[in-house]
């Protein structure tokens, strides 16, 4: 999720505490707490899962870019060691700018990997698929 | 407890009516939403010709950073277009460019008030007998915003001029451009949506006219018999296909969950009946292209309101509201269009 869910967070905190004083207009605390508890709420859902969706969309990614090296060369390795999100989140939009190089190269050229990338990338949105989602 | 805006918004009237005296400003409070613009409703009241009067008003007044870039003058322009034509939209009063009266540029509106926006309400009762009327008056409407002659009503003096051969790709380009600019990941669904929409660009526009932008379910009012009482949100209205407008009205991320065009019908009555109030037909093909179209543009909105929230110019939880809520579903429906969910 972008923003990230800690940097929100930080920033919401300092919302509530700023809201807490008595001297807040109410029209501006009811305006902004309001839409802060639905942050929390969407943050609360996202978080247990979000290391793991982010390792799979990883590992998957990686395997179809070293499935399509001949059409585009996949980015060097990358060890995986750092389980923070901060780090997954980075290394997921490093393979998801390789794979949209990969996949215009094989659009029209190689079906069989282009359904494969197509596969997995309905996949990964139902991995991020929210409780009230509009799709 | 009074808020600091109202004696500034009662003296910036007070400076519009020269005649008036006694002008005051009370009840402010804020409307929920609104990433674009802040909007508060107020009564104003003042003294004129001896006689005691009030009216219910709308401030529209910039953020420090916007979910989307728009001209304000583009947006009044538009309201005072259609205001008092078969397009119910509220009366536009003053627009302020500067930034001197209230810190930010605004505009006054009337308030067309005792009427629901939100499109939450109209799942439950009493609202759930109304789609198929509603779903009438929003088309009929839409159609109706098609059919207007943008030379007539003024609205090509303000608005930048488009070829109809060109209207596509100068929206498309517009849009690819916001996320090239603003995205903060990288976006595979979106970016083969855009490849395909190069590869097989639509016809050109059947006319070149007004386009609202954000034309859907959310965006007017509306009441417990199904009939709408004024439009909103004009701050996309350009020159353009007005298949733009229908296809935006049926991204399947304004279905909310429900699988039918707005929540309310099944998406061929839709087009039926824009067609009919248009006069225009949507071909299949072209509509196809557009719908598909602003699933890249709601994406990009997305991405921008991140992004305003990312460079620190706009804090509020408006802004990161829809990159959370939305940017999944907005993928999700770029698949279900190219058949791919």
């Amino acid at each position: 999720m972008i923003p990230s869910v800690p940097a929100v967070l930080m920033d919401l905190a300092g919302k509530v505490a700023a809201n807490a004083a008595p001297s807040v207009n109410p029209v501006d605390r009811a305006s902004a707490l309001g839409l802060s508890a639905m942050l929390m709420g969407l943050a609360a859902e996202s978080w247990d899962s979000a290391a793991h969706h982010l390792v799979m969309e990883n590992r998957a990614f990686r395997a179809l870019l070293a499935k399509g090296a001949a059409y585009a060369p996949p980015p060097a390795e990358h060890a995986e060691d750092d389980f923070r999100l901060s780090a997954l989140a980075a290394e997921n939009g490093r393979l998801r700018a390789a794979l949209i190089t990969l996949q215009t190269a094989v659009e029209g050229r190689d079906a069989a990997i282009n359904d494969a990338i197509w596969a997995e990338l309905r996949a990964s949105t139902e991995r991020r698929k929210t409780q009230g989602s509009a799709v | 407890m009074s808020h600091p805006l109202e004696p500034r918004i009662a003296a910036y009237i007070a400076a519009q009516m020269p005649d008036a005296t006694d002008v005051a400003v009370r009840d402010l409070s804020r409307i929920s939403g609104g990433a674009s613009r802040e909007t508060y409703r107020f009564v104003g009241s003042w003294t004129q010709g001896g006689q005691a009067r009030e009216r219910k008003l709308i401030l529209r007044r910039d953020p420090p950073a916007s979910l989307i870039d728009t001209e304000r003058r583009i947006e009044f322009e538009a309201y005072r277009a259609f205001h008092g034509t078969s397009v119910p939209a509220p009366e536009m009063l003053w627009l302020e460019e500067g930034d001197g009266p209230l810190d930010h540029p605004f505009f006054i509106a009337e308030e067309i008030a005792g009427f629901q926006a939100g499109p939450g309400l109209l799942w439950a009762e009493p609202y759930l007998g109304t789609h198929a009327k509603l779903a009438e008056r929003k088309w009929t409407i839409l159609g109706e915003i098609a059919k207007a002659d943008p030379v007539a009503n003024g609205l090509a003096e303000v608005m930048p001029a488009v070829a109809a051969g060109d209207c596509w790709n100068r929206e498309l380009t517009y849009w690819e451009d916001v996320l090239d600019a603003d995205e903060a990941e990288p976006l595979p669904i979106i970016r083969a949506a855009i490849r395909w929409l190069r590869a097989n660009p639509p016809p050109p526009a059947q006319k070149v006219g007004v386009v609202h932008g954000d034309y859907r379910t959310g965006n007017f009012l509306y009441d417990t018999g199904g009939e709408i009482h004024g439009v909103l949100d004009w701050e996309m209205a350009h020159l353009g296909d007005p298949l733009e407008d229908l296809g935006w009205s049926l991204n399947p991320i304004w279905s909310f969950g429900r699988g039918l065009a707005g929540g309310l019908v099944p998406q061929d009555q839709a087009v039926a009946i824009w067609e009919r109030s248009s006069g225009l037909v949507a071909d299949p093909a072209a509509l196809h292209w557009w719908i598909l179209f602003n699933c890249v543009k709601g994406q990009a909105i997305w991405v921008s309101s991140a992004r305003a929230w990312l460079d620190g110019g706009n804090r509020e939880p408006i802004m990161v509201y829809p990159a959370w809520a939305m940017t999944n579903a907005q993928d999700r429906a770029a698949l279900q269009v190219m058949g791919r969910l």
